[in-house]
């Protein structure tokens, strides 16, 4: 493991789901739980006779960043394509359970706490969704996830790193969506149906699922950015990552409401204003929908350094 | 009738009050534009006597604007349809006590959720985790969700349209219901092994297996319902028991996805998962102090 200060000028995109971790919260704060001396493994992959992680493929803890404590949820892509099953998806669940049980003790036994001092949630998806070898467990998980992101809602920020290899689909795409904020890499991708399976839906003339940047215009970092879907596009370093989960830590808890994407009948409505235009627009790719959200030449935008085409790009606006 | 695949309206006669379901109108919200989100089929009807929404998917339905949508899949549209039927229960109710809240009856049938390429670049992932926020939020305020499996609960959509409610009921798979993730063929092609294999390793573990008895075994399903025509007093009685343990306040432990993982450890589907948390919580406790505001 390399030490905490060369993390940070880590590709995201490269890095290990314990490195990104480690090097979200400050040095020496992280504190994995139920980590791989646990040896908590899946019994279901077991017992199908296929190898096991004796982290499951998700790290989960607790560190801090400055006076806050941030519970960190960071998922494996490199073991099954980090897909959840029974036990990954325990400890997603369990570990933003207790940051709102700790946001309530704190609440209870530090009545004059700052808002700073309360924990957040930071959750780095690389996945797919459900693991098939224990798909029911999974797919239960998943809808337990849900749900605590609902109870998080007003008491614990929930916030969305995506920015690895594999991207955040399936179903934790939809969990991702649900987030209170969506902090993206131009690398990370977002969505529900991966590319493979529109292909088969759809045929290869409509989507070539092995077009990389077909694939990237339509569920990358910087579309995701264009419409309003990721809140902050960052460069695909872990120093990046983690500036931008500071910067959040400071802000006033009542302010994540207002980066939500969905979760309220406001916002729905506001959505709808989207899917109308969908209907209107029927295009054929995202780039014209750049264009129509005001960026006349939306292939040079996509090449431009990422700070540039945050300082350029116009953002849909519903 | 051997099946009510494809047949949500004909379920919602069945399990509510007689003609008493009246389409496209939930509190003070209606829904006035036939094309809009034709997948979901959404109202008001009565229960037992009692006002209840009722949100369920049309087969027969194809949305014009969306052609991915058909056979009872949820679009974005529909999505967002189902999730505004959910805010308008609320809103309807929200001066009320959980003894009146009007229950949210969930009659599903549903094969997935849209998935084409106009889908991706507006983000169906949001149009089904509204949705999902909208029940989860209807839940926690106080309003009984009983979800009734009558044909397809696929995967997503099964997470959309199902896995947030306080109680789930299947009808028995002799009437064809079917949930899972993927069919056992395809998961034996993907994991690899002889499909008999996994029949075999299916009787002692139900994680990878597809169907409602495997759900039920892992507290995924309430109750499975024999007949059609038990669906009726099956949904009623869940719904009376919800809101009553909605009025006690022992929803939080014994309902929804967090009451289905304990039921599924009571069960041995999911015995690991509440291992898993405890010792989350203890390591936690073992460290708390460090992160406690004044903490150094």
């Amino acid at each position: 493991m390399s030490k905490w200060s060369t993390l940070l000028s880590r590709s995201f995109l490269e890095s290990n789901a314990r490195e990104r971790a480690l090097g979200l919260v400050d040095d020496g704060t992280f504190t994995e739980l139920v980590g791989p001396f646990d040896r908590r493994t899946s019994p279901h992959l077991e017992t199908l006779g296929e190898a096991v992680e004796f982290d499951d493929g998700i790290v989960t803890g607790i560190g801090k960043i400055g006076k806050t404590p941030v519970f960190v949820i960071s998922q494996e892509g490199r073991f099954i394509g980090g897909a959840v099953g029974e036990v990954g998806g325990a400890k997603m669940v369990g570990t933003i359970k207790a940051a709102i049980d700790f946001a309530d003790r704190i609440a209870k036994d530090y009545p004059n706490a700052t808002d700073e001092e309360k924990p957040i949630v930071a959750i780095s998806f690389e996945t797919g969704g459900v693991r098939l070898h224990e798909a029911n467990a999974g797919l239960l998980a998943h809808a337990e996830v849900m749900d605590q992101l609902q109870k998080a809602r007003h008491k614990v920020p929930v916030i969305a790193l995506i920015g690895s290899k594999v991207g955040c689909f399936g179903g934790m795409g939809f969990v991702a969506a649900a987030t209170d904020v969506i902090v993206m890499s131009e690398f990370g991708r977002l969505g529900l149906t991966g590319p493979e399976v529109i292909e088969q839906e759809m045929g290869k003339d409509e989507f070539d699922s092995a077009d990389r940047a077909l694939v990237y215009r339509t569920t990358g970092g910087r579309h995701k950015y264009v419409m309003g879907d990721c809140n902050f596009l960052v460069e695909d370093t872990i120093a990046a990552f983690r500036a931008q989960l500071a910067e959040l830590a400071k802000l006033p808890r009542e302010k994540f409401e207002e980066l939500r994407r969905i979760g309220s009948e406001v916002l729905v409505a506001k959505q709808l204003k989207g899917v109308a235009l969908a209907a209107e627009m029927q295009p054929k790719d995202s780039r014209d929908v750049w264009v129509h959200a005001g960026n006349p030449d939306p292939v040079s935008l996509a090449l431009a350094p990422v700070a540039d085409f945050r300082a350029q790009a116009k953002r849909l606006a519903l | 009738m051997d099946t009510l695949i494809g047949q949500g309206r004909t379920a919602i006669g069945l399990i509510c009050d007689p003609d008493s379901f009246v389409e496209n109108t939930v509190g003070a919200k209606s829904f006035d534009d036939p094309s809009f989100g034709p997948g979901a089929v959404v109202g008001t009807a009565k229960l037992d006597g009692k006002t209840v929404t009722v949100i369920a998917n049309d087969a027969d339905a194809f949305n014009e604007k969306f052609p991915v949508v058909y056979a009872g899949i949820i679009g974005m549209e529909e999505g967002y349809k189902m999730a505004q039927a959910v805010y308008a229960s609320i809103e309807a109710d929200k001066a009320e006590s959980k003894a009146n809240k009007r229950a949210l009856v969930l009659v599903v049938d549903t094969p997935g959720n849209g998935p084409g390429k106009v889908e991706e670049i507006f983000g169906m992932n949001k149009a089904t985790g509204a949705y999902q926020l909208a029940l989860a939020e209807a839940r926690l305020a106080g309003h009984p969700i009983v979800a009734m499996v009558i044909g397809r609960a696929i995967s997503g959509a099964f997470l959309c349209h199902g896995l947030q409610a306080d109680h789930i009921l299947s009808l028995d798979s002799k009437f064809g219901t079917m949930i899972h993730v993927m069919p056992l063929t395809s998961i034996s092609r993907i994991v690899k092994k002889d499909i008999e294999i996994l029949e075999k390793l299916a009787e002692g573990n139900p994680v990878f297996a597809a169907g409602p008895r495997f759900f039920s075994k892992l507290g995924g399903v309430e109750e499975i319902v024999t007949e059609i025509d038990g669906m009726r007093d099956a949904v009623i009685r869940h719904v009376a028991a919800v809101r009553a343990a909605k009025v006690a306040g022992t929803d939080g432990e014994t309902t929804g996805p967090w009451g289905r993982g304990a039921l599924g450890a009571e069960r041995a589907g999911r015995a690991v998962r509440p291992e898993v948390i405890a010792l989350l919580q203890s390591e936690l406790a073992q460290v708390a102090s460090r992160y406690l505001p004044g903490a150094n």
